[in-house]
């Protein structure tokens, strides 16, 4: 029996290799590194050692200070030069979102037309023709022919009973119907008035003027108010804080201003009147008082809590430094250091989220409407805020210029 | 208007009239919710139309759904030009990417001892001074004897090393065994594709002179898709890396740590005997980051565990791309990481409520003059 032992595996022969069984695995080389290994085990069962472990890992864990001042002086000079490097790249990054700003300036004027299309299909100024209107269904949504007569059957008698719908009616209703975001800001009462929005644009700032983004709500004539174009106005920080380079990471909305609604005699639906018996402690006597106070409604949007406009952009003495971001804004409204004055925490939990509603406006919703109108966009954006630790979607960490408030 | 009775501070009549109704609808639901007939009924409408946007459009008329297949064709347009928007956007990060460079490049002389920086370049006055002077003079009081030697260290020790060990999703892919080939890592630089070219970026290791490989430079490439699906263009959301390629590592002899040899006792099936064979096969280590499954040319799918590891891998190419090289100083220094972990802890708990209030409708405020 030829001697076969300690032989490469790639050198064997088929034959033999068919007949043989595993019978033991045995690592070599890695002796040291399991008696290495074993001395670990007994070194991490002993007290003192776990105990002095435990200090050093107390002081070096989490605090970039520890770590940092731990290292000889002439080291940490050269981290510091490299912090110094790191502001500059900071305001570097700001000219590029600046001119990242410039380009989605550049390419709304090229959608422009496309959505001017939109527009008047929707509000049936222009009738598509048969090839504009060409459209496979989906694979999955094959359909036999049988369904298909009996659905040709149906459509016929839908169309007899109704009468020719113009355009695409309630388009952007049903937008904001179909998104829970915009859904929860809508009140029944807001449903009739919002049949009237006819178009919605985002209009960027000009060069040389402070970074920011209108929404233009366009309303066909009505009843309610005379305006024709409601806006609302994001301005945006696009420069590092001086006092804290490092948190920059883009632009950022940081204020909102609305607009006056010029509403009809008794169709204001952000006001109501409460009727209220009041008695009055003394004598017992009771009186009735009419008082209006605000009421819920989408209209609301045009008319957000201030935000104070201030050089050092410090909002008041209460709060953190202001603007601040979106995800910042919830930390504090966390960590519950935002407290009474200006900074009410209804006023907080308010703009944080109409910072997000305005953002999202803007990146998602005038973009994309027909695939908000039909549904189609909505799970894709379920699948982004999926929370449940699964593995991050790459396909949307892969914009370039990411999804950041801009 | 003084009414005399001693009447309890209460809703107005309209109020109340309005409150009654209410009421009353929601017996009669709760009634009508818990008749048996009424449930099954109920269910069998549930579920014969489902209440998503897309049925609700088939309930449309054929014109309107005409029109609603015209915008989604110009969604298809837009989506062409975004792909334009995502291509000019790669070229404005190139250009960047050339006014960053010098100061990349100074940092890597710092790092590697290759330039001291002046006085000028090294000062720097932080928020937290006093806390970190405190934090330091504790941490070296304790190390006094070896402070000595350290006026000779040149430039900044293990710089690239402490990052990887510093960041979660690259520590979890580091062995032991890797940590001394990393303490040659001297520098990490993005390229970018030119103009003309698909679009792609790649991550280049700068390594010192080693006993490991004779490289010096070891390469990752991320190939990416930057045009809409044809079969399915709505999905397009910009650039994503679809594929990446590495490079061979010439390792010195003994050296090569992504391979490990095991003995291997057989016995033949027939004849009983048994023998000792060695066998090479893969080990654990960073270094298969430059041996990436290949994403396969014959459009052939993935088993589940070859995608999750690829999907991890474009993961790890994106962050060092566009956090780690940009702003190492700060994975160094650990500042960017707990940054990062905050950004993920808010992502939970979006969904707040944000009603506000409804105004109460009962008022102890006798002082103040009726507002009518």
């Amino acid at each position: 029996m030829a001697d076969i032992d300690n032989k490469e595996q790639s050198e064997l022969d088929q034959q033999d290799m068919e007949d043989v069984e595993e019978v033991e695995e045995e690592e070599t080389g890695e002796d040291a590194n399991s008696k290495a290994r074993q001395l670990t085990v007994q070194m991490m069962q002993n007290p003192q050692i776990l105990a002095a472990l435990q200090e050093r890992l107390d002081g070096l864990v989490g605090t970039s200070a520890g770590y940092v001042e731990s290292l000889p002086k002439v080291v940490k000079r050269r981290v510091n030069a490299l912090k110094n490097l790191q502001v500059q790249c900071a305001q570097i990054e700001a000219k590029f979102y600046e001119e990242v700003h410039e380009l989605e300036r550049k390419y709304a004027a090229l959608y422009q037309p496309l959505f001017d299309k939109r527009s008047e299909i929707i509000n049936a100024i222009y009738e598509p023709t048969e090839e504009e209107c060409e459209w496979k269904a989906d694979v999955d949504e094959e359909i036999s022919d049988e369904m298909k007569e009996k659905a040709k059957l149906e459509e016929e008698k839908k169309d007899e009973e109704k009468e020719d719908p113009k355009g695409i009616p309630e388009f952007w209703l049903t937008v904001f119907k179909n998104v829970d975001l915009l859904s929860d800001m809508v009140q029944e009462h807001d449903e009739p008035i919002l049949k009237y929005l006819k178009d919605i644009k985002v209009k960027f700032s000009e060069v040389g003027q402070p970074m920011s983004f209108t929404l233009e709500f366009h309303f066909e004539p009505n009843d309610y108010f005379t305006n024709e174009v409601l806006t609302k106005t994001y301005r945006m920080r696009s420069e590092p804080d001086d006092s804290d380079p490092f948190s920059f990471d883009g632009p950022e909305i940081m204020g909102c201003t609305g607009c006056q609604i010029d509403w009809k005699k008794g169709k204001n639906v952000t006001l109501k009147t409460i009727k209220k018996k009041q008695k009055h402690k003394g004598r017992g006597t009771v009186r009735t008082v009419t008082k209006t106070v605000s009421n819920d409604s989408f209209f609301n949007f045009f008319s957000p809590p201030e935000v104070p406009e201030s050089g050092d952009l410090v909002a008041c003495s209460k709060c953190q430094t202001w603007p601040l971001s979106f995800s910042s804004l919830k930390q504090l409204l966390e960590q519950k250091k935002i407290s009474n004055g200006i900074c009410d925490d209804d006023s907080e939990a308010i703009l944080a989220a109409d910072f997000e509603i305005g953002h999202f406006l803007r990146e998602r919703i005038v973009p994309r409407s027909v695939l908000y109108f039909t549904g189609e966009a909505i799970e894709d954006d379920d699948d982004d805020y999926d929370e449940e630790g699964e593995e991050a979607d790459d396909e949307k960490d892969q914009n370039p210029a990411e999804c950041k408030q801009q | 208007m003084a009414d005399n009775s001693k009447t309890e501070d209460t809703a107005s009549d309209s109020l109340e009239a309005a409150k009654n109704a209410t009421n009353k609808k929601e017996k009669l639901a709760d009634q009508v919710m818990q008749n048996p007939q009424v449930l099954a009924a109920l269910q069998e409408r549930l579920d014969n139309t489902s209440l998503t946007p897309s049925s609700y459009i088939e309930t449309f008329p054929k014109a309107v759904i005409r029109r609603i297949d015209a915008l989604k064709k110009l969604q298809v347009k837009c989506a062409h030009i975004e792909a334009k928007f995502y291509e000019e956007v790669h070229d404005l990060e190139r250009k960047y990417a050339a006014l960053y460079q010098p100061l990349f490049d100074k940092r890597r002389e710092f790092i590697n001892g290759e330039a001291e920086p002046t006085d000028a370049e090294a000062e720097w006055h932080s928020e937290n001074e006093d806390e970190e002077k405190l934090a330091g003079d504790l941490k070296n009081a304790v190390v006094i004897d070896e402070k000595a030697e350290e006026t000779n260290v040149k430039g900044i020790p293990d710089f690239w090393f402490t990052i990887f060990r510093n960041v979660d999703m690259l520590s979890e892919l580091v062995q032991e065994y890797d940590e001394p080939i990393l303490k040659h890592l001297q520098d990490i630089k993005v390229k970018f594709s030119e103009p003309g070219q698909p679009m792609s970026f790649s991550l280049e290791f700068h390594f010192g002179p080693n006993d490991y490989f004779s490289n010096s430079v070891l390469t990752k490439t991320y190939k990416m898709k930057s045009e809409p699906d044809k079969t399915d263009p709505f999905s397009f959301e910009g650039p994503e890396i679809v594929d990446c390629e590495g490079c061979t590592i010439d390792w010195k002899k003994g050296k090569n740590v992504t391979v490990k040899t095991i003995k291997k006792k057989q016995k033949h099936k027939g004849r009983g005997t048994v023998r000792t064979i060695t066998k090479q096969v893969p080990n654990d280590s960073f270094f298969n980051f430059f041996s990436p499954i290949k994403v396969s040319g014959d459009g052939e799918s993935l088993d589940e565990d070859s995608e999750f590891t690829l999907a991890a891998d474009f993961e790890i190419g994106h962050f060092f791309r566009e956090r780690i090289v940009p702003r190492a100083v700060l994975y160094f220094t650990g500042e960017a990481i707990e940054d990062d972990d905050n950004f993920e802890e808010d992502e939970e708990g979006e969904e707040e409520e944000l009603e506000g209030e409804e105004e109460g409708e009962e008022e102890e405020d006798a002082e103040t003059d009726p507002k009518v």
